[in-house]
C-alpha cells in the first residue's frame, strides 16, 4: 500500500449535545499528524460521538475541527480524506469483497482499471486476496474486519478512524489483529484514532492515549506516562491491571498516613488526600499493616488478592505464585519500595509526587 | 418433506392427528367440491345436483367458459389490474418506508400513524365517497373553487363557473389508483428497513453514496426478498378484489374476472345456475394467478439480481 500523508487534527473548543444532553463540552487537542491516537473511556463517555464528529457523519454543535489547518465541520465525509471501520464491520452484505472494497471507489468515478489495481492492493494488505469473490456472509469474523479495514485503506484516507473494531473477536485474533494494526498504521501513515474501552489495547497500540470521562479529557499522553503519572484518580482507577488502589489518608507533618497511622508515604501536602498504590508494588511480610482476604484470583504466574484493611477500605495485592493465601486469612502488607501517587481528595487531581518509604514507617 | 410432517404426527399423539385431519377437511371439502363440480356436465348436474364423485366434462366446461363467456378478456384485465396494483403499491410503500427510517422527517411517528390509518378505514368502507371522486376526479378542485368564492366572481365574469370533468371510472387508472392507498406495504418495509444495521447507512455515507445512490445499490437490493413477497400479496390482493372494481366498471369489456364470474350465475329467470361452468371458472380464476407467480417470482429474483452486480 502507498504511504500517504497522515494530517495533524485539531479540535478547538469542540462541543456536541443531544437536544438537552450534553455530550462533549467543550474539547481542545491537537492530535500529530501520522500519530496512532487511542481513545480511551468508559461506556457512554462519548468516544463514539467523537469519532462521528471527526467523520462528518454527525454534525458539531459549537466549535471547530482542523485537519491540516483546514476547517473541516462544515464537509461531507467524503470531503474530508477520512475513512472509518465500525465495530460490526458494516459491510454490504449483498456485495462481494471486491465490491465492498471497491464502492467507494466507484462511487467517486475512478476508471475500471484503476479501481481493480487499487481493490487487489487493498486486500493484499490485509491478506485477503483469495477471498475477492466471496460474500461477508461467507466469512469469519476476523476476515470480515479484514474486508471493513481494506474498505477504508483502499481510499488512500490521511485519517483512519477505528471504533472499536476488534471488539467482536475473540481473544487470540484480537491479538494478532491488534499486532497487524500497527504494522498497518507504520506502513500507510495515516493519522489514526481508534476508539476501544480495552486499556492492553490502548497501551499497545497508542503513540499517545486521550482518555475521556463524561466527554473532557481527563489525560491525554503517551502510554508510559500515563501509566506512570496518571493525572487524576480517574485514570489511575482505569489504567492497569488489577487497577491502581486507591486508599483514603490524610497528609499531615510531611506524612501520609492511613488512619490506623501507618505511613504510606511522605509528602509536603496537608489535609485529606487519596493515595495511590499500583497492587504489584505491594509486598507481603510479617509485621506490616494487617489485612484480611476476601478472595483469590490465581492466573497462573502471579495470584490477584482482594483484601480489605482494618479500617474497611478494599486493597489489591499482587502477589508471586509459590504461596496462595486463603479467603479469610489474616495477612502482613508492606508498603515499602512501593510507587506511589497523591491525588487531591476532593477533586481527585494529581499532586505534587510523594516520597515513597524506604523500609516499614520510615519515610525517606 | 410430507413424509417427515406424516412421520412426525404419528409419533407424537392421535389426537393431533385427528385435529389435523378435521382441518383439511375442512379447508379442502369445499376445493374438493368446486373441483368435482366443475368436471360434471350441467344436465348430471340438474338432474342429480352436487355430486360425490368426479365428472368427466371438466375439458368441456373450461372450453364452454373460453368460447362462450367474457372470462377470458377479464382475465386479462385482472392481469393488468394486479400488475398495477402491486407495482406501484411496492414501489410507493419502498420508496415511502425509505423515507420514513433513512431521512430525519419530522413527525416521522405521526405519518406513520397516519399511514396506519388508511389500513384501518380499507376502500371498501370508503366505496360510496371513492365513486363520487372518481366518477369526477376534479372534482375537490371544482369544490373548492365554489367554496372559496373564486367561481361566483368566475360566474359573474364570465358568464358561467368553472366545472371541470374528468371521468375515470371504466378505466384501469380508476380502477387501481384508489386501490393503492393502503399503508400495508409502508407497514412491511419501514419494518424491513428497521432491521438494517444503522452502521450501513454511515459506511456508505464515508463511501460517499449519497441517499439516491445508498437507496439504489444498497437499501433496494437487500430488500429484494421482501419486496418480492409484498409483490405476490399485492397481486394477490388485487386480482382478488371484488366490491371496487364491480362498481368502477360498468360493462363486462372493463370488468376483471372474479368480478365476471359472480355475473356468470344468471340473475332472476329462475332457471338452474350453471354451476358446472361457474366452478370451472372458478378454477381458472385461481388457478391463474398462482401460475403467474410461480413464474414471476423466478422473474423478479433474476430481475433483481442482475441488477446488484
Ligand atoms: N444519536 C443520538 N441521539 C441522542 N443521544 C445520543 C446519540 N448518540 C449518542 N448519544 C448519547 O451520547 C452519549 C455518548 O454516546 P457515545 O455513543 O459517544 O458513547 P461511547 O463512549 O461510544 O460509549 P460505548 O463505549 O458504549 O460505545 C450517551 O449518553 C448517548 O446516550
Ligand atoms: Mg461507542
Amino acid at each position: 500500500m502507498q504511504a500517504t500523508i497522515g494530517a495533524e487534527i485539531r479540535l478547538d473548543a469542540l462541543t456536541k449535545s443531544y437536544g438537552d444532553n450534553l455530550v462533549l463540552p467543550g474539547l481542545d487537542a491537537t492530535l500529530g499528524a501520522g500519530e496512532f491516537t487511542v481513545i480511551l473511556g468508559p461506556s457512554g463517555c462519548g468516544k463514539s460521538t467523537l469519532l462521528n464528529l471527526l467523520a462528518g457523519l454527525e454534525r458539531v454543535t459549537s466549535g471547530r475541527i482542523l485537519m491540516n489547518g483546514r476547517e473541516v465541520q462544515g464537509l461531507a465525509p467524503r470531503d474530508r480524506g477520512v475513512a472509518m471501520v465500525f465495530q460490526n464491520y458494516a459491510l454490504y452484505p449483498h456485495m462481494t469483497v471486491a465490491e465492498n472494497i471497491g464502492y467507494a471507489l466507484k462511487i467517486a468515478g475512478v476508471p475500471r482499471a484503476e479501481r481493480d489495481r487499487r481493490i487487489a492492493e487493498a486486500a493484499r494488505t490485509v491478506a485477503l486476496g483469495d477471498y475477492l469473490t466471496r460474500r461477508p456472509g461467507e466469512l469469519s469474523g476476523g476476515q470480515r474486519q479484514r474486508v471493513a479495514i481494506a474498505r477504508a485503506i483502499v481510499r488512500e484516507p490521511s485519517v483512519m478512524l477505528f471504533d472499536e473494531p476488534l471488539s467482536n473477536l475473540d481473544a487470540q485474533l484480537r491479538h494478532g489483529t491488534r499486532m497487524e494494526l500497527a504494522a498497518l498504521h507504520r506502513r500507510i501513515g495515516a493519522s489514526s484514532i481508534f476508539v476501544t474501552h480495552d486499556q492492553v489495547e490502548a497501551m499497545t497500540l497508542a503513540d499517545r492515549i486521550l482518555i475521556l470521562n463524561k466527554g473532557r479529557i481527563e489525560q491525554f499522553d503517551t502510554p508510559e506516562a500515563i501509566y506512570r503519572r496518571p493525572a487524576s484518580t480517574f485514570v489511575a482507577g482505569f489504567i492497569g491491571a488489577p487497577p491502581m488502589n486507591l486508599l483514603d489518608a490524610i497528609a499531615e507533618s510531611g506524612r501520609v498516613r492511613l488512619a490506623s497511622g501507618t505511613v504510606l508515604a511522605g509528602t509536603g501536602a496537608n489535609g485529606p488526600v487519596t493515595l495511590g498504590i499500583r497492587p504489584e508494588t505491594i509486598h507481603l511480610n510479617d509485621v506490616g499493616e494487617p489485612v484480611v482476604v476476601d478472595y483469590v484470583e490465581d492466573l497462573g504466574g502471579h495470584h490477584v488478592l482482594a483484601a480489605h484493611l482494618e479500617d474497611g477500605q478494599s486493597l489489591r495485592i499482587v502477589t508471586p505464585p509459590d504461596r496462595r493465601p486463603e479467603p479469610g486469612e489474616r495477612l502482613h502488607v508492606s508498603f515499602a519500595g512501593a510507587s506511589v501517587h497523591l491525588f487531591d481528595a476532593i477533586t481527585g487531581r494529581r499532586l505534587a509526587d510523594p516520597a515513597p518509604i524506604r523500609s516499614e514507617g520510615v519515610p525517606a | 418433506m410430507s413424509g417427515d410432517i406424516v412421520e412426525d404426527t404419528r409419533g407424537i399423539d392421535r389426537t393431533a392427528s385427528i385435529v389435523l385431519a378435521l382441518g383439511l377437511l375442512f379447508i379442502l371439502g369445499p376445493l374438493v367440491f368446486t373441483l368435482i363440480t366443475a368436471s360434471q356436465s350441467y344436465d348430471s348436474f340438474v338432474r342429480s345436483g352436487i355430486s360425490p364423485v368426479p365428472g368427466t366434462h371438466l375439458i368441456e366446461n373450461i372450453r364452454r367458459l373460453f368460447t362462450t363467456t367474457a372470462i377470458p378478456a377479464q382475465v386479462v384485465n385482472s392481469f393488468i389490474v394486479a400488475l398495477m396494483v402491486a407495482a406501484f403499491k411496492c414501489a410507493l410503500a419502498f420508496v415511502t418506508a425509505f423515507g420514513l427510517v433513512f431521512f430525519r422527517v419530522h413527525y416521522a411517528g405521526i405519518v406513520f400513524a397516519v399511514l396506519m390509518g388508511t389500513v384501518l378505514l380499507p376502500l371498501d368502507l370508503r366505496v360510496v365517497t371513492t365513486y363520487q371522486v372518481v366518477s369526477n376526479v376534479a372534482m375537490p378542485v371544482n369544490g373548492l373553487l365554489n367554496a372559496t368564492g373564486i367561481n361566483a366572481m368566475i360566474a359573474a365574469f364570465f358568464g358561467a363557473p368553472v366545472d371541470l370533468q374528468l371521468n375515470l371510472l371504466d378505466s384501469y387508472p380508476g380502477i387501481v389508483l384508489p386501490a393503492l392507498a393502503t399503508g400495508t406495504g409502508v407497514f412491511m418495509m419501514r419494518q424491513f428497513f428497521r432491521t438494517l444495521p444503522g452502521d450501513l447507512v454511515k459506511a456508505a455515507q464515508m463511501d460517499g453514496a449519497g441517499w439516491f445512490r445508498f437507496m439504489i445499490d444498497i437499501a433496494l437490493p437487500l430488500a429484494r426478498t421482501n419486496l418480492t413477497a409484498l409483490f405476490i400479496l399485492m397481486f394477490l390482493g388485487g386480482w382478488t378484489m371484488y366490491l371496487w372494481p364491480l362498481l368502477a366498471s360498468s360493462t363486462p369489456a372493463m370488468q376483471t374476472a372474479v368480478v365476471g364470474l359472480a355475473r356468470l350465475s344468471p340473475q332472476g329467470d329462475g332457471q338452474v345456475p350453471d354451476y358446472p361452468l361457474i366452478m370451472a371458472g372458478a378454477v381458472v380464476v385461481s388457478i391463474l394467478p398462482l401460475l403467474m407467480i410461480a413464474f414471476l417470482q423466478r422473474f423478479i429474483v433474476r430481475g433483481l439480481t442482475l441488477t446488484e452486480k
